[in-house]
């Protein structure tokens, strides 16, 4: 009888045991052995080219790893150094609360105005539903590098279209020159408008998706009981979508602070490194400046934090029943 | 227009002017929405002259495919391509035969470990890339595997997997245990039976998962530019970027160049958005 409990189906509990392949022992240890010789090779990959690099970097974050052991290939150990260096060192500290302030405005902006495209999809006709889920689609299909490179083009200070349309709104006076790129704030405004645009699909379809699951009925009779739209949000729509909305914000923050191509696409990390965030530290570090071990320990303070929240998304993904 | 919600004439009225509000506000969210892919293809089909004005000029007309021509003219520009297919497609052939396995026995198997190997795949997808891109560099270095097409192969296989086992995975959950069980009792070999049975019912979900796999591959950035040193060896993103860089840059050809990187992708997002939308929400994806 283990044998019928091993081949058990997974997601199908309660559909009655499964009729056996006919016992023998041998029969058994081979079933035994089955699924992990057919994800051997997928574990052979992720070993080869994840987990060891990430043995690496944490090595590396502890050596004196400069251009010159690229030849050699003999690096110092040197301990924390590394650690300690970056903690002491202004520029990173910027950098992380830059990285944190990016984070956060990015997520609130995504959540938030994602959500309420998801409401609106649920109010609207079926027709302008197909286009606004079309147009969604496009948003989110572009690739990221085609969309940075347009971004450069909306904004470029002479012919943008973004400029002229200001110029002409007369909010800020003639920005027919402005130079988006070169002013600090102004930059990284840019850059999380692109990265808020470019987001905002994949979390106001998937909201609009697990709206969609729930029942009208409960909205009808809240409505009978004489709630208004306010209090259905609360008492209904928020409650029933809290797992969906709680997973889609860690997400967006590892996605965020993961942030690489946009950031240095459109700005290199400047100007003066005011847009410079965890990653594109990292890898300046390394390959800028050739640092190869206080690169590496930058990464590894980014792993560290990103660990957090990814253990908090599993976590998440377990109570709902994802990872079994 | 629209359809009213309640028969009760009382309420249709207001619910009735509620949705055309609702309309006007979607069609106008979806215009600020679209209009950077709008301005790309726009600004693609422009005449040289329209592209440099003043005054932008929001529909392309005359319609022109100089933009085109000149970018395909670049030197170079048919290498790339090449680059970025045999890239793309073999490591999301690759990652799709291994997974295919990986995903059926977490799917269909109860074995020890199960979650630990569950929690591994969640848990990959999280590390940075711009962290990896580190020792990643320094591990392909050292055998010699800088500016080898192959190298960047694997590092996407690789970096695709954790995605395309959690995704193929939910697709067989899909498919009722009942199917498998008819055949096998039918006589049908264990193998046989993923074959004649499974696969063909896990056609679309396939579908999907590479398209979704394709993507991922084909926008990276990161990786093809540290580790594809030599200018023969880039891939579109690359050099795409690189445009950007000369000294004048042609933004008629950049972004024809990126509308033609990008059309590939918004053709497949259309053909299985459905999917995707369905799929994505239970698993960990990367945007």
């Amino acid at each position: 009888m283990a044998l019928t409990e091993k081949h058990r189906p997974v997601r199908a509990p309660d559909r009655g045991r499964r009729t056996g392949p006919p016992d023998g022992r041998r029969r058994a240890r081979r079933s035994r052995m089955l699924p992990w010789a057919m994800i051997a090779p997928a574990l052979a990959a992720l070993l080869l080219i994840q987990g060891y690099p990430l043995l690496r970097l944490l090595t590396l974050s502890t050596r004196e790893f400069g251009p010159r052991s690229l030849f050699t290939g003999q690096s110092d150990f040197i301990g924390l150094d590394n650690f300690t260096r970056i903690f002491t060192d202004a520029d990173f500290l910027a950098v992380l609360l830059r990285t944190v302030v990016f984070t956060l405005v990015c997520v609130t902006l995504l959540m938030v105005l994602g959500f309420l495209i998801s409401h609106l999809l649920m109010g609207v006709s079926p027709w302008a539903r197909v286009v606004l889920t079309v147009c969604l689609v496009l948003v989110w299909a572009m690739p990221m590098v085609a969309a940075t490179l347009v971004w450069q083009w909306m904004f470029q200070p002479q012919y943008g279209v973004a400029n002229w349309l200001l110029t002409r709104l007369r909010l800020f006076g003639d920005m027919s020159v402005y130079d988006w790129f070169s002013h600090p704030t102004q930059a990284l405004g840019l850059i999380i408008l692109l990265t808020v645009w470019k987001g905002l699909p994949f979390v106001a379809l998937t909201l609009f998706a697990a709206r969609g699951q729930i029942s009208e009925s409960l909205y009808e009779a809240a409505r009978l009981d004489g709630a208004g739209t306010l209090q259905m949000f609360r008492h209904i729509t928020i409650p029933i979508m809290r797992p969906v909305l709680a997973i889609l914000t860690i997400l967006e923050v590892i996605w965020s602070v993961n942030s690489f191509t946009p950031i240095w696409v459109l700005t290199q990390g400047g100007p003066d490194g005011a847009t410079t965030t965890l990653g594109v530290y990292a890898y300046i570090t390394a390959f800028s400046r050739n640092e190869y071990g206080s690169g590496a320990s930058v990464a590894v303070v980014t792993v560290v934090i990103l660990a957090l929240f990814s253990v908090a998304y599993v976590r998440r993904l377990s109570r709902q029943g994802d990872v079994v | 227009m629209s359809t009213p919600t309640t028969s009760s004439p009382a309420r249709r009225t207001p619910a009735r002017r509620r949705r055309t509000v609702n309309n006007a506000i979607a069609m106008a969210v979806s215009a600020v929405m679209v209009f950077p892919v709008y301005w790309m293809v726009a600004t693609a089909l422009k005449e040289r002259s329209d592209i440099l004005s003043a005054v932008p000029k929001f529909v392309p007309w005359p319609i022109s495919l100089e933009n085109f021509t000149r970018a395909l003219d670049k030197p170079g520009f048919w290498t790339f391509v090449r680059n970025s297919l045999t890239v793309t497609v073999s490591s999301v052939v690759l990652s799709l035969i291994i997974s295919l396995f990986a995903a059926i026995a977490i799917a269909r198997f109860r074995f020890a470990g199960r979650r630990a190997v569950l929690i591994i795949l969640v848990l990959v997808q999280m590390v940075p890339a711009a962290a990896m891109v580190i020792p990643v560099y320094l591990m392909l270095r050292s055998v010699g595997g800088l500016d080898f097409l192959p190298g960047l192969v694997l590092t996407y296989m690789t970096f695709v997997l954790p995605f395309t086992i959690w995704t193929l995975r939910g697709f067989v959950d899909g498919v009722p245990v009942e199917l498998e069980e008819a055949a096998l009792v039918d006589g049908c070999g264990r193998f046989q039976m993923y074959v004649r049975v499974l696969l063909p019912l896990l056609m679309p979900g396939i579908v999907a998962t590479s398209i979704f796999a394709f993507v991922n591959a084909w926008d990276d950035y990161i990786f093809a530019y540290v580790i594809m040193k030599s200018q023969d060896n880039y891939t579109l993103p690359v050099w795409l970027v690189s445009f950007k860089t000369s000294e004048s840059v042609d933004y008629g050809a950049m972004i024809a160049a990126s509308t033609i990187f990008s059309i590939p992708v918004l053709v497949f997002f259309l053909l299985v958005q459905r999917r995707l939308v369905g799929g994505m929400t239970s698993g960990a994806v990367k945007g």
